[in-house]
């Protein structure tokens, strides 16, 4: 065996100084100083987004989940629409002006003329009435996204008065029927263009449809590079036309790694970026960046089984005290780093209605107090000696779940069964899959409290009320409780059923009195809509009902 | 046995390996208590016409060994089914996934094997010299680095503080990628003559490739030095340096040729596993390639893209080692294919 020698040492060393020496320079650059003042835009015209998730298609009669809907809003347009980030006001689009008749079920619709799809087609009444109708044939067997419009609408409600006018007759009086009119889903398509690639087959998706578009709107489809990229260009023959400032092209890139969105939006590569609340930290104070933030319709919610094989739960004294043993300023503070607001009930603030719920005062509080005193009146005293403790419920514990991968449900989990343990009640906090979660969640009765939040089909109360207390046998229950209310179902049919402002608003007042005090979810919050933002990026403005609309965007320091 | 004829043999041996591959995958994807068609159809909205429909196409409403009969049935008619992560087949994703990986993986490759072998072969005619211990280091580096730690220094170091790389993707924004002939960016650039997309989807290329490369450079690296090694001190080497042959004959002509066989294994299922594992490289450079949608889909329980991807690799796989094996009876005479 051949021995070192000295040489061989020196040489050693040296190999590994030379190495150091690499590794130093490499890591010099990470010291560097930010550079100072406004940076010089990059890409101009272009917009640039880098984001989580992909669109699933590009048809309206499809779009379903916020990706798709976000490129059917900008290639697309509907008869009626919002404007910034006005939320209560409903505008015209395609449709000029309109008329609803005595009977609030009569909707006459006045058509936009002169407009043209971006291949040069001229829009008119039948290409309404042909998507308006296809929506309902096809009924998208991949997302269900025809309930919305089949609430109120069926093959007969449209009908052509004239080339520019349609009237929509529905099925049955309808209070968020404009709201329905300004969601993707009432896009409207160009008739000649569907029928020359596939048409309308009853429950059955239009495969051409899915990955191409041309609508009336202000962009139309470049390329779409699936996982990678999709990019929109200007149609030229928009009817808004292009004076004023606006961006050329826009590209959206789907990008899964946090840290890669992070460096793209503080080098400047992405004007805007979806970063998470943990890591938000990591572009404050960068040069030309700001963090966006703005109430949302997200709403952040803890559920209670009422099915539960602890039958604890079904009691509704158990799940309001509950609901005073949840940390609401801890979820706040520490799950959400501040960019969480409190929720008094099911209808988020920024929409209709919203102060029928206790004028938007939460009514429950961290109060473990209240929580001790409700739990040992209803007989749940702590009478179960365990590891030196007394303990509720026999020392049963409630079994609370969060899905794997997202922090802030991790966070509240284990607040929450700290909370417990503090007044008697033993707990097990337990994560999986988002697919095992589900299943847990609709088709097991092994749960007590599972998290999940809610995001918003269309602008209206009945979006959120239904879901969340009705009845399963009323269409609703979405979050799989067993609870079930009669006057509840009563009132949210009511509500949804009328146009009157005063009728909607006291039967979502009394709905909210009745659930609230025998809880089947905990209303933690709505999430702040919170974003990373090149500080050139001028004219986005958050809509909880059109989330990006580019046509708005332009590059420039103010 | 003829070549032919092993060849054919061994592709013939990837029946029984992929309906192996097939239970495996399927058994073990299918036996997590899970509801797919939920999540697929779109969580707590989703309506129950969907779901039930979803159901009903992947047939989970029916016993396990009755859902696996469809599987193979619709397999066997060349159909790898739909993903639903996706909203399209099977089969289109992973053309596109694919054929983004396998370039990444060439490229990777290209840095990884030629550098990798000459680095052996400097570390091992110069060992214990300064060269030897450089290739040394780097070598232990390569392999010890994990690779998403790699690619995020990459990242920063060369596109964020120096900016003379790009930060991720295969083009460079707004650019619109290539006629498509092959599939391949690079080729693709070439057969049409788009100087510009050419040198766009080079210079994307090289961040990611050289972060995949980096740990099989060093694999092949220390391989080839060890053969090298051992092959140096045996005896035929002897007797040629006795014979006065110049060192670089004795090198290159008597003791590459069969120090490379163990270093040919190694490369062969290396790039086996490129191809099918650059989860981390595409992820954090954003590639939209066969490892991103692997993720994706075990994540999401896309039963099909799970199946669809595990049958790519373990063709990739046998098709890897019959090169490998092929390679050496090209490399070194004395081996017979078929053991003939």
């Amino acid at each position: 065996m051949r021995s070192f020698g000295k040489k061989d040492v020196k040489a050693g060393v040296l190999a590994i100084l030379i190495c150091a020496m690499f590794i130093c320079v490499g890591f010099s650059g990470c010291t560097q100083q930010q550079q100072q003042g406004n940076p010089e835009i990059k890409n101009p015209t272009t917009y640039v987004r880098y984001d989580i998730g992909e669109p699933r298609t590009l048809d309206p009669a499809e779009a379903y989940d916020s990706a798709s809907t976000d490129m059917v809003f900008n290639i697309y347009e509907t008869l009626v629409t919002y404007h910034g980030n006005d939320t209560k006001t409903i505008y015209p689009s395609l449709a000029t002006n309109w008329t609803v008749g005595s009977d609030q079920e009569t909707w006459t619709f006045h058509l936009r003329q002169g407009v043209k799809f971006s291949n040069g087609d001229l829009f008119n009444a039948s290409d309404v009435k042909y998507s308006l109708d296809r929506v309902l044939t096809i009924n998208s067997p991949d997302s269900g996204v025809a309930w919305i419009l089949s609430q109120c609408m069926d093959l007969n409600s449209t009908t052509i008065l004239d080339p520019y006018t349609v009237q929509i007759k529905l099925k049955n009086t309808y209070g968020g029927f404009l709201a329905l009119m300004a969601f993707s889903v009432a896009s409207i398509v160009d008739k000649k263009i569907v029928e020359a690639n596939g048409g309308v087959i009853a429950n059955t998706d239009n495969q051409w449809m899915k990955e191409h578009a041309i609508g009336t709107g202000p962009y139309k489809l470049d390329h779409w590079t699936h996982n990678s990229e999709i990019v929109l260009k200007k149609n030229d023959l928009y009817w808004g036309g292009w004076s004023g400032n606006h961006v050329d092209t826009v590209v959206v890139k789907t990008a899964d790694e946090a840290s890669t969105r992070i460096l793209a939006l503080n080098s400047g590569d992405a004007d805007f970026a979806y970063i998470p609340f943990e890591n938000l930290v990591d572009i404050q104070n960068k040069t030309g960046v700001l963090i966006y933030n703005s109430p949302s319709y997200n709403t952040v919610n803890g559920i209670f089984n009422t099915q539960s094989e602890n039958t604890f739960m079904a009691n509704k004294d158990v799940r309001k005290a509950l609901s005073y043993v949840f940390n609401y300023q801890s979820a706040i503070d520490d799950a959400f780093n501040g960019y969480l607001f409190l929720s008094p009930g099911a209808i988020p603030k920024g929409m209709p209605y919203y102060e029928t719920q206790n004028n938007g005062v939460p009514v429950y509080n961290h109060n473990l107090e209240k929580a001790a005193e409700l739990l040992n009146a209803s007989g749940y005293t702590q009478t179960t000696m365990f590891k030196g403790k007394l303990y509720r419920f026999n020392n049963t514990a409630i079994r609370i779940w969060y899905n794997s991968g997202n922090s802030e449900r991790q966070k509240m989990a284990l607040s929450f069964q700290q909370d417990l343990a503090n007044i008697g009640i033993n707990s097990i906090v337990s994560t999986e899959s988002w697919p095992q979660y589900l299943n847990r969640l609709y088709n097991t009765i092994d749960w007590d409290f599972m998290f999940l939040g809610w995001m918003p089909d269309y602008n209206d109360p009945d979006d959120y009320v239904a879901p969340f207390v009705g009845s399963a046998a009323n269409g609703g229950d979405t979050f799989h409780t067993g609870w079930a209310n009669a006057t509840v179902d009563r009132m949210i049919n009511r509500a949804k059923f009328n146009v009157s402002t005063q009728i909607r608003g006291d039967s979502y007042a009394t709905a909210f009195n009745i659930y609230i005090n025998d809880p089947s979810l905990i209303y933690i919050g709505q999430e702040s809509y919170t974003r990373g933002m090149r500080t050139w990026l001028q004219g986005y403005s958050y809509n909880p009902c059109i989330e990006y609309y580019y046509y708005n965007y332009y590059k420039a320091y103010k | 046995m003829k070549t032919w004829e092993y060849i054919v043999r061994r592709l013939l041996l990837l029946i029984p390996v992929l309906i192996g591959v097939t239970i495996i995958t399927f058994t073990v994807s299918h036996v997590i208590p899970a509801d797919p068609a939920r999540a697929f159809a779109g969580g707590p909205k989703a309506q129950p016409e969907t779901i039930a429909r979803i159901r009903a196409e992947l047939h989970l409403d029916k016993p396990l060994w009755e859902q696996y009969f469809y599987y193979m049935n619709d397999l066997i008619h060349l159909n790898l089914g739909k993903s639903f992560l996706e909203n399209r087949t099977v089969t289109t994703a992973l053309a596109q996934y694919f054929l983004a990986t396998f370039e990444l993986t060439i490229f990777a490759t290209i840095i990884a094997i030629p550098f990798g072998i000459i680095g052996g072969i400097i570390s091992a005619i110069r060992q214990n010299k300064l060269s030897d211990h450089i290739t040394r280091i780097i070598a232990i580096v390569g392999y010890s680095l994990p690779i998403f730690w790699l690619a995020l220094m990459l990242q920063y170091v060369f596109a964020y503080q120096f900016p003379i790389f790009p930060l991720e993707g295969r083009l460079s924004v707004g650019m619109t990628s290539p006629t498509t002939f092959t599939g391949f960016y690079i080729l693709d650039s070439i057969f049409s003559g788009n100087g510009a997309a050419l040198i766009s989807s080079l210079h994307h290329l090289l961040l990611p490739a050289f972060t995949l490369g980096f740990a099989e450079l060093a694999i092949i690296l220390r391989m080839m030095r060890s053969s090298m090694l051992e092959v140096m001190g045996s005896d035929y080497i002897r007797t040629a340096r006795a014979k006065g042959l110049s060192e670089r004959t004795v090198i290159y002509k008597h003791a590459l040729r069969n120090a490379m066989i163990p270093t040919i294994t190694v490369a062969g299922l290396s790039f086996g596993g490129l191809l099918s594992g650059a989860v981390l490289t595409e992820t954090i450079f954003n590639w939209p390639g066969m490892g991103r949608f692997a993720a994706h889909a075990v994540l999401g329980l896309d039963f099909n893209a799970v199946m669809g991807f595990t049958l790519v690799v373990a063709i990739i796989y046998v098709i890897a080692n019959l090169i490998v094996d092929i390679l050496y009876a090209v490399v070194d005479p004395r081996v017979k294919l078929g053991g003939g």
